[in-house]
């Protein structure tokens, strides 16, 4: 079954790519999708598991090893970036010496591991992941009617994006450090090769940017790796973990900063949106930045009631206060949506530095609801912008009538981000009880939770501003795209629902994540009793709400709608009219901006010392450890 | 007054006044008249309001927003007319731009004779209107009103001017 | 009577969400009748009846529903639904993070349906309304976050009762909280979004869409809030009933006081001026109770 999570994404992928016609292209695509998504499931229902290799894998990882890196090094000689290159030269000297060295004899450890974090990551992996990959087959058609002459083929489009499953299950279930450092350098290529998809100047140079940072990390992870073996930690994440090698685990933990796109390395991911928007949703919510978070999350019980914990709660935090400061100044939807996603993977991150079985489990959670979410928001916000062909916040105004599937849908998702009873806010909820004893995480997670809500706010509001009809007409979508939307839709509401009872469940995950550690049992009774939180009061009372709107509504008509306040000054009288009469008597539309607050939060007033301070927290970081 | 009808809210517009009258009306609100004793409040917009005040003679340009102040106020909604303006037009009567008083575009439920009217009498207006209000919430009609009777009238042009 | 006493005993937290339910909004009116007599007498004025507010209501109720959309009513009505959801939880002693969420969100309905119509006033009002939000928002986590540092549970119903009162540990955290009050009930100088006084600026901001029974809602709604806000203050003396009483009608006349001796201001400074010296003053109640835990504040 692993084998399947891993192989299928990639051998259907291959065919999509290989297949001359569309409708096979679409055939195979469909397949491998469903095929993931089973396995996925599948494995999940199998529950936790362990494989070994055998001995000859070894040199079989070492090969492929050689050749991604090899791939990444002819890339860089194509771009003509000689920091890419370099790096590139760095990785494989590195592979080549922990190859080379003598090791340490240890208890040989499995290859892969499956244990509930790693099942939690497949399948949202698996399953959000497909559904995005159905999606594109409905978005792609109409992205290539309008796309640059640049572009690269569709099948090799899909070759990558179906690929990175397969990639990212092998990244999560991995145990063995060469394999990890595989898939870690396998999920850059295929970000790169996606980013830069339509081969405009911009998307080139995103792309670039994208493989640079990743390569940074990317080198981190194997440079953490080395040094582990020669400090004869073996070659495996357990290995690593049992041992508490503090300098490896910090430089594994760097990598997956620029993989989640924690400052000061989130401008790749900012530049990843030039993609088509299939690609923005998987990077964002089922793939590649999960994978920072997941390692993070993986190594936490390592360095628990360490300095590094300390400071990586700090760093995290810091991420999630500033980029949620970040989103306020920003109209573009897709940089929202992204400056959300860095400020939600920086909760994450916040939550492993806290590292309380209260934060675990708050970050796993975190972890799943954001990918459904957001995964969600990004279609959505794919299909507005195919419709009205503009990404930015203030043309989205009326949406509700033009496109009220759409609108409902990415309303919905809004919604499941802050507001109760949605599972975000509770573990944003419990982020906060689990950080009350750091205060300089608490404040900058209050902080971050109050101007949260004032983007989610300006754009809710923005989406759902409507004039009065009496009807509204269903829109017309690709059926793979709708499909999508309303599968995940269902599975917000789902998880929304199911929300409370989710807590104490992951009891169970979180007393494994921490068996080698011998904790009180007195925090893991706070996660028990977050769970008995009582629900049905905010079911009851927000149900009791909807109804009576319901019959507030019921019985509207014409007559009850009256134009808005406009001085009296109103074009057409009686009317239903958004115009005055301006000047001269010409008809004007009354029209106010939301708020951006640029003066205060404007990308280039913060960014720059944004940036140096999260610099200086990975250098503290560092130097606590004695690293520096 | 009706108990129904014991938070009259109160928008005030300037139709074509002088200004006189709406001093007078504002001066209501002072510490020395006090509306908010019979729960006057002036609330600024038509979608609030109860009682739409209106000073001043109706023309060309104004009838309509005049018309849509009042469209925007939900019902049961009372009119009060203040000065003679706003019954006749008052001295812009016959230009060539009025239309006249305020019933020419909306059924006026009280009009406060005066110009000004004194803020006794815009109070005693505004407290009558507030029982029509009253009638108009359980559903009775009241009965039209009667406009002041001494309302003023242009002089006939001067032999020699014509 | 004795069935009637047992099924009291039995069903304590939900027969006390109950009567909060009926109770809440007449002490919220009263408390708002009151502040119209008052503000009115400091003006030299008599002002209205005590029992304006209910008229008020009443009438509005009564009067014929005009609206924009559809979508502004649900949020008016969300918006009276979390208020109340506020008010029950309070009353059964729940988590007081949570409570203070559903509140936050109380108010985001109501943002939202200010902003669902195209208006320009509303849409004002609501961003401005987003602002006070921002600007109190933290200082009344920094408050709940004190109370767990105290008691060391969200929980109201775990806090035990007697013991040192609030105030005397959280004396800051308490002045801070007297200026969310302000901004809540919408005082000047902080009544920015929606006001009583301010005609000709914004007309009335965030409701300016809402009229008839669709208003009553939003009216309701506040008096629910204002009941909240100084019951709230009362807990600051928990102790002693009356002297937390004492303490509200104090911080009630405060209230009163600020506000008309003050002009509007503008809504950057507000946020400016909460950031600041509110902020100061309950960042560090809640630091000195760290060092007194003995935590380092690392």
């Amino acid at each position: 079954m692993p084998t399947l999570l891993i192989v299928a994404p990639i051998l259907f992928g291959i065919l999509a790519w290989l297949s001359p016609t569309a409708p096979l292209r679409t055939l195979w695509v469909v397949l491998g999708g469903a095929l993931t998504c089973a396995a996925g499931i599948l494995t999940a229902l199998r529950g936790a598991a362990e494989f070994t290799l055998p001995r000859w894998s070894d040199n079989l990882a070492y090969g492929i090893e050689i050749a991604v890196i090899a791939v990444i090094f002819a890339i860089s000689f194509r771009l003509k970036d000689w920091r890419i290159g370099l790096l590139a030269v760095a990785q494989m000297v590195m592979a080549a010496l922990e190859r080379l060295l003598p090791h340490a004899a240890l208890p040989p450890a499995a290859t892969f591991v499956i244990d509930p974090l790693s099942i939690i990551l497949i399948l949202v992996i698996s399953v959000v992941g497909s559904v995005i990959v159905l999606y594109a087959i409905g978005y792609m058609r109409k992205h290539e009617e309008h796309a640059p002459d640049t572009a690269a083929p569709t099948g090799r489009f899909f070759l990558f994006l179906v690929g990175f499953l397969g990639a990212m299950n092998g990244l999560v279930m991995a145990n063995d450090l060469r394999w990890l450092s595989i898939f870690w350098e396998i999920t850059t290529i295929c970000s790169f090769m996606l980013i830069g998809h339509d081969g405009t100047d911009e998307a080139r140079a995103n792309a670039r940017r994208a493989l640079l940072i990743n390569m940074f990390g990317g080198t981190a992870m194997i440079l953490g790796g080395l040094l582990c073996a020669v400090q004869g930690n073996g070659n495996s994440l357990a290995h690593m973990m049992s041992a508490q090698a503090l300098i490896p685990i910090a430089l594994l933990c760097l990598a997956a900063f620029t993989k989640s796109a924690q400052m000061p390395f989130q401008s790749w991911l900012l530049g990843a949106m030039v993609a088509p928007t299939p690609v923005s949703a998987l990077l964002h919510s089922a793939t590649m930045v999960k994978a920072g978070s997941y390692l993070v999350l993986r190594l936490a019980p390592a360095y628990q009631g360490t300095r590094l914990s300390e400071i990586i709660a700090v760093a995290g935090a810091f991420t999630f206060a500033a980029t949620s400061a970040l989103a306020i100044s920003q109209s573009n939807a897709k940089k929202v949506l992204a400056y959300s996603t860095i400020a939600n993977l920086g909760l994450i991150v916040a939550c492993a530095g806290l590292n309380t079985p209260l934060a675990y489990s708050a970050a796993v959670l975190i972890l799943a609801f954001h990918a459904v979410s957001k995964g969600l928001l990004f279609l959505c916000v794919g299909a507005i912008e195919q419709k009205i062909g503009s990404r930015d916040i203030e043309d989205m105004g009326g949406i509700m009538y033009r496109m009220p599937i759409t609108a409902m849908i990415a309303l919905l998702g809004m919604v499941a981000m802050l507001a109760p009873p949605f599972g975000m806010l509770l573990s944003k909820w419990m982020a906060i009880e689990a950080a009350i004893f750091s205060p300089l995480v608490l404040f900058l997670i209050v902080m971050g939770s109050a101007m949260t809500v004032l983007f989610w706010a300006k754009w809710i509001g923005r989406i759902q501003t409507v004039s009065y009809h009496e009807r509204y007409d269903a829109e017309r979508l690709p059926a793979s795209m709708f499909a999508a939307l309303i599968i995940l839709g269902a599975g917000v509401i789902l998880t929304g629902i199911l929300a409370f009872p989710l807590i104490p469940m992951t009891e169970g995950l979180v007393r494994g994540a921490y068996a080698g550690l011998a904790l009180p049992e007195a925090s893991f009774k706070a996660l028990r009793t977050a769970g008995t939180f009582a629900a049905w009061p905010i079911f009851l009372f927000v149900g009791l709400g909807l109804l009576g709107a319901f019959f507030a509504v019921r019985r509207f008509s014409a007559a009850v709608i009256r134009p808005p306040y406009l001085c009296g000054e109103n074009v057409g009288g009686t009317d239903v009219s958004y115009s005055f009469r301006s000047l001269m008597d010409k008809p004007d539309t009354a029209w106010s901006k939301s708020l951006y607050l640029k003066p205060v939060f404007s990308e280039d007033k913060i960014t720059f010392w944004a940036n140096l301070i999260a610099c200086m927290i990975i250098l503290t970081m560092f130097g606590m450890i004695g690293a520096l | 007054m009706a108990k129904l009808a014991r938070s009259p809210w109160v928008v005030h517009y300037n139709c074509n006044s002088c200004n006189g009258c709406d001093i007078e009306f504002l001066a209501c609100l002072t510490p020395m008249y006090d509306a908010e004793r019979f729960g006057v409040l002036h609330v600024g917009n038509p979608k609030h309001a109860d009682v739409l005040v209106v000073t001043g003679s109706v023309n060309h340009r104004n009838a309509r927003v005049l018309r849509n102040v009042y469209d925007q106020m939900p019902d049961p909604k009372v009119v009060v007319a203040l000065g003679v303006c706003t019954s006749s037009g008052g001295i812009f009567a016959g230009c060539y731009n009025v239309f006249g008083g305020v019933e020419k575009v909306l059924p006026v439920d009280v009009f406060v004779p005066g110009c000004p009217p004194r803020p006794e009498a815009i109070l005693d207006g505004i407290v009558k209107a507030a029982a029509r209000l009253g009638a108009k919430i359980r559903g009775e009609t009241p009965p039209p009103v009667e406009k002041p009777k001494a309302a003023f009238q242009p002089a006939a042009v001067p032999e020699e001017k014509k | 009577m004795e069935a009637l006493l047992a099924f009291v005993v039995a069903w304590k937290p939900y027969v006390l969400a109950a009567a909060a339910l009926v109770v809440a909004p007449v002490i919220g009116a009263l408390l708002m009748g009151l502040d119209r007599i008052l503000t009115a007498r400091i003006q030299g004025r008599v002002g209205p009846p005590l029992l304006q507010p209910f008229y008020d209501i009443v009438k509005l109720l009564g009067k014929a529903p005009i609206a924009l959309n559809r979508v502004q009513v649900v949020y008016a009505c969300l918006h009276l639904a979390l208020m109340m959801l506020v008010v029950v939880l309070l009353a059964m002693g729940q988590d007081l993070m949570m409570i203070l969420f559903v509140h936050a969100f109380s108010n985001i309905a109501l943002i939202l349906g200010g902003m669902s119509v195209r208006s320009p006033y509303s849409r004002i009002g609501s961003q401005r309304q987003i602002m006070q939000m921002l600007a109190y928002e933290p200082i009344l986590v920094l408050m709940v976050v004190g109370i767990y540092l105290i008691f060391g549970t969200f929980q109201i119903s775990r806090i035990p009762a007697g013991g040192v009162p609030l105030l005397v540990q959280l004396p800051l955290v308490f002045l801070a909280f007297q200026m969310v009050i302000s901004i809540k009930l919408q005082k000047s100088p902080f009544d920015v979004s929606t006001s009583h006084h301010a005609h000709q600026e914004i007309v009335k901001g965030i409701t300016i869409e809402y009229s008839g029974p669709y208003l009553a809602v939003i009216e309701i709604t506040h008096l629910y809030e204002t009941c909240v806000l100084f019951t709230v203050v009362a807990l600051f003396w928990a102790p002693n009933p009356l002297v937390g009483l004492l303490l509200a009608a104090l911080s009630f006349l405060f209230q009163i006081v600020l506000d008309n001796a003050c002009a509007r201001l503008t809504t950057m400074w507000m946020l400016r001026y909460m950031w600041t010296l509110p902020m100061v003053l309950a960042v560090s109640n809640i630091a000195w109770l760290y060092l007194r835990n003995g935590a380092s504040l690392g």
